[in-house]
């Protein structure tokens, strides 16, 4: 009842701000324009969301403090979304319809944003995605959205890559039964098929698998001598508990949900047990200087936070959003800014690459960092780049 | 040992507690913070952990349980099952900031020693240890003591137990505290090798019921019978069929059972009529 | 009509005026209400008129989610009669679970529902042939050509109508024989038996009702989301169903009604907070059931007198 009263007050004021000059656009006024992300904000992978935006509300708030856009400050909406698709839905259209934003920088979990994509394809509204990497979002590519993080199936081919690197000759491949891990497990397995090599385990695991001893005793009956994990933290934690368990050590190879090694070192709780694990994210490493000097701007506008990686995500590709911004110049609208997009590029100061769009990629990210624990330290240890 | 607690209460008040699991959960957190947050020593954590759940389980039978003493039994099944989910959603609050799943720091060396080329951890020997114990003080404790007699008599027939003298209330919430006692200990015990997340609760619940279905609802014996029963099918069916049989195995194992012999294997009691 | 009967009429006329001042943002929510008002009047007339505790709820709807995607993607069946048969066969499968529960009681009931709720999920979940796995299927929307309405407005009034006829279709059954053998059977069932009423065939009915509904909601929910995915049909779709019941009053239609529009509001209120979420739900739950036991529709049968067919008070033993 109160929403329906409220629904009936909105559109009466909405009528009366129709009558007063305003912008054309949604979500941009004289004073400000809207950036609104949904993402997952809540729950076990809330790193990828919340961490994620807090980064780039940083580099959103610099900018204001600086004055603005062509005078225009930013707010920043966020709506959760739990890494749900049908929490998805309502969130991004309560985004657009209901908070009116001018454009979205969000989008972290994969089988989510697929979900709340036909909603904005349908808005006509310009999407920088955050970190979600679907390769569907952006591949054919489709007006108003661009990545600025690595797509899937670039990361498989990257985790195989490394692999060889480091001299593995035993591939096995230990995946979760989810949509995120499907749409990067065929690359996997294409890009073995054209270097002519065959996993020789592949095994399968809920995301919120409890233990993974089985799997792990017949990874290591297979011979494997490398592993590639297209795991999130949870099931990646309890399988490298569990090979430890079994006295296996192989080299371990994960991909970007895996690439803070620190933290994954600190969840499985056992010393040593990360020393032949490697993970993977598009940031520099957190004692690089020019990574550094964002530490004091998180902790001004989060108390509470340390700097980690997914707060340079968010960082990078605000970074990037400002940066199209400002290009847009004062007369802003949605096509304007799609167009600014297709042929925006920036180096993110916190990235180990470019980020680049072209009117015929959209997958605008190709650089990605090794990690791994040396000495105890989580160190930068390769580096890769996609074609 | 998580069935040993549902059954324990069952016995005495003939009603399920959905929020069982829940219990099971916070023992593990609560073990979880006293170890890393206060330092303490694992057998001191352990018996903390143990009195805490102890007192929820009794507090929730003097607040809430009581109070529905003389409700259907639906309302009683749902406050349990409200219950479950409060439980989860507070666990979540205060332990989830992290990502929702901690790790306890080992207590003994992790590293696996080969017995026969099997690999043992030291730690899955202690817990054996200490689940036969319980289980064992939990027999002889209903067989052998006054107390132990008391709650089967108020199980039985509480109006003849309350005419012998026996304060069926409050031996009625000394059950529930057991129960979950008993469920906090095994949390306490498993935290060390597995993840602690605010869900844990929910599975185990579901492998509880599996094994007390299995080993017959009112017997104690049955409970532990049918949570080995349980473990081992999961084990067998999770490596040699496929993993994802590993979760729901325990699902089926009761679908099976409530249809072709509700009363299980050991079961004392016949179903009870409407 | 009595006083609960008009509020639910106002309540049906509230929401056909709806669209014209909501966004579709507030259709989208307006819509789901509706679907859950669906879903709660199947389960409160399994519940709280027949007395049968039973979980199935949750997996029906998904049942009834996936049928209905499955019948229009690869039979190639037109919306209208997807529906309907989406219905039928979380009606079927409904029955076939109820068949080994009719011998279960209780908490026996509660147990075995649970782990076949969960089943199911794990089908959902792993049939990927079928269920297209955990990314689920695409649904497209309605299209309701020759009517001259969008996809979005045509689903929203559609599910209105259905939630009206079910909110008439289950008032009039309340007022007669079923109704009253399903009240009869969940006060006793020696009592019932005595009385010449068909024990198994009146639960058999009820669960095939609840399923029937369930489905249907579960039909009309695909295309309101876009999509199918198993964890929309998860346990906490479970207790929200119950605490739609719960709440809003056993074994009443009002309550049904009330306590689905409630939740509904509630947790969209609550979507940036999902560990609140289970809190509020759970505790709800808890205190509805210790304070309130007849949910709001007992506080206003018993406060403001309002009658409804079949409503008791919260029988005590």
């Amino acid at each position: 009842m109160v929403r329906i009263a409220l629904a009936m007050l909105s559109a009466v004021l909405g009528a009366s701000m129709a009558l007063a000059p305003a912008s054309a656009e949604t979500g941009v006024s004289d004073h400000e324009i809207v950036i609104g992300a949904f993402g997952v904000l809540t729950g076990p992978v809330y790193n990828y969301g919340k961490t994620a935006f807090d980064g780039a509300e940083v580099i959103y708030n610099e900018v204001n403090a600086a004055g603005g856009i062509d005078g225009r400050k930013i707010r920043f909406v966020r709506e959760d979304d739990q890494c749900k698709p049908d929490v998805a839905v309502p969130a991004v259209r309560k985004l657009i319809y209901d908070d009116k934003v001018f454009m979205i920088n969000g989008g972290a979990c994969s089988n989510a944003a697929l979900a709340a994509m036909p909603e904005i394809v349908r808005a006509e509204i310009p999407w920088v995605i955050t970190d979600a990497t679907a390769p569907e979002l952006t591949a054919p590519p489709k007006p108003f959205i661009f990545t600025t993080f690595q797509v899937g199936w670039m990361e498989t081919v990257a985790q195989l890559q490394r692999a060889l690197e480091l001299g593995g000759k035993k591939i096995a491949i230990v995946r979760q039964h989810d949509a995120w891990a499907a749409s990067r497990y065929q690359p996997l397995l294409d890009a073995m098929a054209k270097g002519g090599i065959k996993p020789v385990a592949d095994e399968e695991v809920a995301p919120d698998v409890a233990d993974t001893t089985a799997v792990a005793l017949r990874v290591q009956a297979s011979g494997a001598d490398s592993v590639l994990l297209l795991l999130f933290p949870q099931a990646a934690t309890v399988f490298m508990r569990d090979t430890y368990k079994i006295g296996y050590k192989p080299m371990v190879i994960g991909g970007s949900p895996l690439g803070d090694v620190g933290d994954m070192q600190k969840a499985i709780g056992i010393p040593g047990a990360t020393a032949r694990f490697e993970g993977l994210a598009p940031t520099k490493a957190l004692d690089d200087p020019a990574v550094q000097k964002y530490a004091p701007l998180v902790k001004k506008y989060f108390p509470n936070a340390e700097l980690t990686p997914w707060h340079l995500v968010g960082i990078a590709t605000a970074q990037f959003v400002v940066a199209a911004l400002k290009q847009a110049g004062p007369d802003l609208t949605r096509a304007k800014l799609d167009t600014v997009l297709a042929t925006m590029s920036l180096t993110p100061d916190v990235y180990a690459g470019p980020i680049k769009c072209t009117p015929t990629d959209h997958q605008c990210y190709r650089t990605v960092a090794w990690y791994g624990m040396v000495d105890g330290k989580l160190k930068q240890v390769g580096e890769t780049t996609l074609p | 040992m998580v069935a040993l607690g549902l059954v324990v209460v069952y016995r005495s008040t003939g009603h399920i507690n959905f929020a069982h699991g829940e219990l099971f959960m916070i023992g593990s957190f609560l073990a979880y913070s006293f170890i890393t947050q206060f330092h303490m020593v694992y057998a001191a954590a352990l018996l903390l952990a143990v009195v805490l759940t102890f007192l929820l389980g009794a507090a929730t039978d003097r607040f809430v349980y009581r109070r529905l003493a003389r409700s259907h039994d639906t309302t009683l099944v749902l406050a349990t099952v409200g219950l479950s989910f409060l439980l989860k959603g507070i666990s979540r609050f205060f332990w989830g900031g992290r990502g929702e799943y901690l790790t306890i720091p080992p207590i003994v060396d992790p590293a696996p020693v080969f017995v026969f080329g099997i690999p043992v951890l030291a730690q899955q020997l202690i817990v054996l240890a200490a689940a036969i114990l319980i289980m064992l003080a939990c027999l002889l404790f209903f067989r052998m003591t006054l107390a132990g007699k008391m709650m089967q008599a108020v199980a039985e027939n509480p109006l003849a137990a309350y005419l012998a003298g026996i304060r069926v209330e409050q031996v009625r919430t000394w059950t529930w505290g057991a129960g979950a006692a008993v469920a906090g200990a095994a949390g306490v015990l498993i935290a060390p090798l597995s993840l602690l997340t605010p869900d844990m609760g929910f599975s185990l619940l579901i492998k509880a019921f599996a094994a007390t279905v299995l080993g017959g609802l009112g017997s104690v014996a049955g409970a532990i019978v049918g949570g080995f029963c349980v473990g081992l099918i999961e084990s067998l069916a999770g490596g040699y069929v496929s993993s994802s049989l590993q979760d729901v195995s325990a699902f089926i194992i009761i679908m099976i059972v409530l249809i072709i012999r509700p009363s299980g294997l050991f079961s004392a009691y016949r179903l009870r009529r409407a | 009509m009595n006083a609960s009967a008009r509020l639910i009429a106002v309540c049906f006329v509230l929401a056909a005026l709806l669209p014209l001042v909501a966004n579709r943002y507030t259709m989208f929510v307006g819509n789901a209400m509706l679907v859950q008002i669906i879903l709660a009047v199947g389960l409160n007339l399994l519940v709280g008129h027949a007395g049968l505790l039973a979980f199935v709820n949750g997996a029906l709807f998904g049942v009834g989610a996936y049928a209905a995607a499955l019948l229009r993607d690869s039979l190639h069946w037109p919306y209208w009669l997807a529906l309907p048969a989406a219905g039928l066969v979380a009606m079927v499968i409904g029955v076939a679970v109820a068949l080994p529960a009719l011998r279960l009681y209780g908490l026996y009931l509660a147990l075995a529902t649970v782990a076949f709720a969960q089943f199911a999920l794990w089908a959902f979940m792993h049939w990927d042939a079928v269920t297209g796995g955990p990314s689920g299927l695409k649904v497209p929307p309605i299209d309701f050509s020759p009517l001259p309405v969008s996809p979005g407005l045509g689903q929203y009034y559609l599910s209105l109508l259905v939630a009206l006829a079910i909110c008439w279709l289950t008032h009039n059954m309340l007022r007669s024989r079923i109704g009253r053998a399903f009240v009869a059977i969940r006060e006793s069932e020696t009592a019932a038996e005595a009385m010449a009423i068909d024990v198994t065939r009146t639960k058999t009915l009820a669960y095939a009702l609840a399923a029937l509904y369930a489905g249907i909601a579960g039909g009309l929910f695909a295309p309101l989301l876009g999509l199918v995915v198993p964890e929309s049909y998860d346990l906490f779709q479970v207790v929200f169903q119950f605490a739609m019941v719960v709440v809003g009053g056993l074994g009443s239609l009002l309550g049904s009604v009330l306590g689905a529009a409630l939740m509904v509001w509630l947790q969209e209120g609550l979507r940036a907070f999902k560990d609140l979420q289970e809190i509020a739900f759970g505790g709800l739950i808890l205190l509805t059931v210790l304070f309130l036991p007849g949910g709001v529709a007992g506080l206003l049968r018993t406060r403001l007198g309002w009658r409804e067919a079949l409503h008791r008070p919260v029988r005590t033993r």
